[in-house]
């Protein structure tokens, strides 16, 4: 056995296993993060010898009389720089990949004290970052080198805790020194490990399930069955099709469908007892993409369905055909983007037991903390449920279904034991719901100087295996199509079907990233047809205030397209003038969920024991940094100072349902419900009382977005209350054809802590860069086949300059101007890098990933 | 090795560890490095030597990535490859599985081993031997723990020794 030093301390493991195991499971170092367990991401990354190690690559066994140095054993001075320059650099979002990036940083300047920007993004390269686009860990690095050399912290840019102000988050010290708690943090006495059997095939019928074998074996403590499921098997945000647990004589949907249930007391006991249950199956012929679905003759993906049509929409305003037939030029093209997979960091994991109330309470990593309560309920058929927050690895829309919550809470109802169920990599590229999948023909007719007078369109995505919110993503998609621009003649036929795919629902940009690559570059060439810059075709079809939408809805004063536009003009001018190829994408998306569809901010304030005020919003932090922006909104709206301000992670208990994170609309809904709060709590305040006065009291503040319906029978719908615009733009090098630099210049109304905001920018362009070059996630016979390393996400070293723009505009008349920024920073990036290829050789493309590009990925 | 210059950085490699002197039943590899020291010669750095294990071995941190040492190997063992990707394969038997094992200690035999575990799809058995793509690769060594035949290698050796 081998016995080697971890943050000085002499060690022997109990047995030989992967290093990561033993650190977490052994030593209860959760700095080390389990995010693939494949030497992939690099969240479990530690120091051995001076070097970065994936900790879950080597067995213990061969690091005999080695020292290993995890972000636990950083020395005061370490710990408080790294603290001190991630917050300040405001490179913290999720914090799944943090302490990861933070061994890195830590084994480069002790190396090289001072490193040159390349060598810090080449120290970086081998550790994903999903949220933050790598560029202000980067500049972490830097500060930290910096300080390490001058010997003192300075003090923060500034410590006022106002809307406007870049503040460090607040949950930056717990993200980088590795102390904050994900679900899979958490080991309580006695846990269970649960694993789920998968069905064998995509589409089959399950002719018996045999699990005797499995309960036999020794540790294993419950194998469950569909028979088992207290309340109802189907779940699902909106429609109830997604099955928890196929039952003898259904059908299953997709290879992520679970057939049974296993809670054992160990990881290896619950994987052994997964082999031994015994399944029979009658094979059937599985639909794999929209022509098989929408064939005439299609086999049925459910049973309980007259046909593979998940959802349908038609959307028309005006007359399109006609304005297209009256126009001067007329370009038709068919469009097709890809399967992405949100590939957070963190994957999914939920934790269950039995608490004092005799409550089933669920740690999750999810997007709403209420509709895990809401499906758990459905499931277990009992009220008896307490949902919490944990800290959220990421989730960019794939983590809004049920994966784990539910089944975790199933195993404590019926055992009533804690349990933790995690998804291994594989289980999570599988399970979870993707990007859509979008064929699209698209038309769009111009008069001789550019005017859109016309688009007429046609779409189908792949919804997979159940719809999760394949409906609103489609409806989004079709409503977002004719984009942000003044023309009043539109029409789109949008059809969503089921397959025997891994099933597709949220992902950031909601279907907008799909339809917005056919309507920007159909643009794009619409411009070189006309004879004018793309830029310029913009600019004379660009929404302005009090003008109206394709939708029929009048904009407000806050609408900042044309502000976009012009803050790039001079980078645009400047590259075009040197001859370089430059390519140009705008995109509008909505903050909030509109169309007639109840959408409420709740946030309740509380002044606890500890004389402190506690933010209590049913809203989750999924990474983007909510509880600051709360937090802010608090110290402007009531002055107080922010250590006597506490914000609480979403429950369900305490605090009171506002909605999913989802459709950028935490900061606009929830952040507008907290004014409404802190309005309450002004009075008390301004009447003389302090804060230990009001202990106890709750001030609640309620919003209501309210909306029109689509097709509602007005002439101007209001279809959603606030849009967020954006213009960016992507400059190729003419020598290596690879990309120079990205500007993306967003329109956010007023931004709360504008250095997040930047973060969120050039997230969402990064993300969106692989989305347009790299990205992949081939699925053969309805099976996914690559693995989380060969994703194809971008890499620290492989970034060019990102250039983030955050206009202020002011206009909105709530969350005192604030509109969300989540989703629309990935939205124009595609078209934007399409068009500047095409500038570079002459080819169009009209298909995502774009072929033939430096970027394109050799196996 | 690297520590004074700036990453990142080329160097060359010798795709060969000198397993071979032992060769089994007569047989021995003809891939392999053969000690002719013609690289040692051409080296305008004095960055090579011929190791223990007769081969010749590059010190990173003092080659230019010239690439004279690959254009005087008759043995086409050495390639440039990029520095900072400290998982490589020393090896290039490009015979059956069979035959490479009785060849030599160290030899790659083309399993797959590697390609099946890699997560990144950057390694791939290419004509029975194990070839890297580096842009791919994300140095997580797991092919380099796992490989049966310790024919891949963590140049900084710290999850394989370095031999
Ligand atoms: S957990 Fe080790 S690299 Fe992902
Ligand atoms: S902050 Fe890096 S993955 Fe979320």
């Amino acid at each position: 056995m081998a016995s080697f030093h971890v943050n000085g301390k002499l060690v022997t493991p109990s047995k030989n296993q992967k290093l990561l195991r033993f650190l977490r499971d052994e030593l209860h170092l959760f700095s080390v993060k389990d995010g693939c367990s494949e030497g992939a991401c690099g969240a479990c990354t530690v120091i051995i010898e001076g070097e970065t190690v994936k900790a879950c690559v080597p067995d213990t066994d061969s690091l005999d009389g080695k020292n290993i140095i995890t972000v636990e054993g950083l020395t005061d001075w370490e710990s408080q720089v790294f603290t001190y320059a991630y917050g300040e650099a405001g490179a913290v979002q999720c914090g799944f990949c943090i302490p990861g990036m933070v061994m890195c940083t830590k084994a480069l300047l002790d190396k090289n004290p001072n490193p040159s920007d390349e060598e810090i993004r080449y120290a970086l390269r081998n550790n994903y970052c999903r949220c933050t686009g790598y560029v202000k860990i980067i500049a972490a690095v830097k500060l930290a080198a910096k300080i390490m050399g001058d010997g003192v912290i300075p003090a923060k840019r500034t410590e006022d805790w106002k809307m406007g102000s870049s503040v460090h988050r607040i949950d930056v010290e717990e993200k980088v020194l590795g102390y904050g708690k994900y679900p899979d943090d958490y080991v309580l006495d006695g846990m269970l490990q649960g694993a789920v059997l998968r069905s064998k095939y995509p589409r089959a019928r399950v002719l018996s399930i045999d699990t005797s074998a499995a309960k036999a074996l020794e540790g294993v403590v419950a194998v469950f069955t569909a028979e088992d499921i207290p309340g109802e098997n189907k779940v699902g945000h909106l429609k109830h099709d997604q099955y928890s647990l196929i039952p003898v004589g259904g059908l299953t949907h997709y290879l992520g469908d679970g057939i049974a249930l296993i809670a054992a007391e160990t990881a290896e006991i619950a994987e052994k007892a997964r082999k031994l249950i015994k399944v029979e199956y009658e094979v059937l012929t599985p639909v794999r993409n929209i022509e098989e679905a929408a064939a005439a003759d299609a086999p049925k993906v459910f049973d309980e369905e007259k046909d593979n049509v998940c959802s349908y929409k038609h959307i028309s305003r005006g007359n399109a055909d006609e304005a297209i037939k009256n126009a001067k030029h007329v370009i038709s093209h068919h469009f097709e983007t890809p399967w992405t997979e949100h590939g957070f960091l963190e994957p999914e994991c939920a934790v269950a037991f039995i608490d004092e109330d005799e409550d089933v309470f669920v740690y999750s990593t999810d997007q709403s903390a209420h509709q895990t309560l809401h499906e758990c309920r459905i499931l277990l058929g009992t009220d008896k449920i307490k949902v919490q927050n944990a800290l959220v690895g990421g989730g960019f829309g794939g983590k809004e279904d049920m994966t784990v919550q539910h089944l975790a809470a199933m195993i404590t109802y019926l055992t009533r034991r804690p349990v933790k169920l995690k998804l291994s990599r594989a289980e999570s590229l599988l399970v979870h719901p993707k990007r859509h999948h979008f064929e699209m023909d698209f038309t769009m007719g111009c008069d001789e100087n550019g005017k859109i007078l016309g688009v007429k369109a046609k779409v189908a995505s792949d919804t997979g295996a159940f719809m999760s919110l394949g409906g609103p993503v489609l409806e989004r998609a079709c409503t977002h199509a004719a984009g942000p621009y003044n023309y009043q003649n539109f029409d789109i036929e949008g059809t969503a079907y089921y397959t025997n795919n891994p099933p597709a629902g949220a992902f950031r940009g909601f279907g907008v990233t799909q339809t917005c690559f056919a309507t920007e570059t159909l643009l794009n060439l619409m411009a070189d047809k006309v004879g004018i810059t793309p830029w310029e075709i913009r600019y004379i079809n660009a929404i302005r205030p009090g003008q109206v939408l394709p939708n029929g809805q009048i904009v407000d004063e806050s609408t900042g397209l044309v502000e976009t536009l012009e803050a790039i003009k001079e980078d645009y001018d400047e590259a075009v003038a040197a001859g370089k190829p430059v390519g140009i994408g705008c995109a509008m998306k909505n903050a909030g969920v509109g169309v007639g569809i109840p959408d409420t901010g709740r946030v309740k304030l509380i002044v606890e024991d500890d004389e402190k005020l506690h933010i209590y919003a049913g809203a989750s932090c999924i990474g983007q940094g909510l509880g600051t922006v709360l937090v802010q909104i608090v110290g402007e709206e009531t002055g107080l100072a922010a250590d006597k301000i506490v914000y609480e992670r979403s429950n369900t208990w305490i605090a009171l349902d506002s909605g999913t994170t989802s459709g950028s609309r935490q900061t606009l809904i929830t952040g507008e419900a907290c004014m409404r709060a802190c309005r309450e709590l002004m009075k008390e305040l301004n009447a003389g009382k302090t804060l230990a006065e009001v202990k106890g009291q709750v001030f609640y503040g309620e919003y209501l977005a309210k909306t029109d319906p689509l097709g509602a029978d007005v002439p101007n719908p209001v279809s959603h209350v606030a849009y967020g615009y954006a213009t960016q733009m992507c400059i190729l090098d003419p020598e290596t054809g690879k990309i120079e630099k990205m500007v993306a210049a967003h329109d956010v109304g007023k931004a709360v802590n504008p250095i997040s905001c930047e973060g969120q920018i050039e997230g969402g362009v990064v993300m969106s860069m692989g989305f347009a070059l790299t990205e992949r996630y081939p699925i053969v016979d309805c099976k996914p086949v690559d693995k989380f390393g060969s994703l194809g996400l971008f890499r620290a070293h492989e970034l060019p300059e990102i250039k983030a723009i955050v206009i202020d505009k002011p206009g909105l008349k709530v969350a005192g101007g604030a509109i969300g920024i989540g989703e629309i920073t990935s939205i124009p990036t595609a078209p934007a890098i399409a068009d500047a290829y095409h500038r570079y050789d002459g080819e169009e493309r009209y298909e995502l990933p774009l072929k033939n590009t430096p970027y394109e990925r050799k196996w | 090795m690297a520590a004074k210059r700036q990453v990142p950085y080329m160097s060359a490699l010798v795709a060969c560890n000198g397993g071979c002197r032992e060769g089994k039943d007569g047989q021995s590899c003809s891939y392999g490095c053969v000690a002719c020291s013609l690289c040692v010669a051409a080296c305008p750095f004095s960055a090579i030597t011929i190791n223990e294990n007769g081969v010749a071995e590059v010190d990173e941190s003092k080659c230019t990535a010239c690439g004279r040492c690959v254009e005087a190997c008759p043995q086409q063992v050495i390639h440039l490859h990029e520095a900072g990707n400290f998982i490589a394969v020393k090896c290039s038997n490009r015979d059956k599985g069979v035959d490479a094992r009785k060849q030599c200690d160290v030899s790659c035999i083309g399993c797959g081993i590697c390609e099946k575990t890699c997560t990144a799809a950057a390694i791939h058995v290419v004509e029975n031997c194990a070839v890297i793509e580096e842009k791919n690769c994300l140095s997580c060594g797991m092919c380099a723990v796992k490989c049966p035949r310790h024919a891949i290698y963590d140049l900084r050796g710290v999850l394989t020794p370095v031999r």
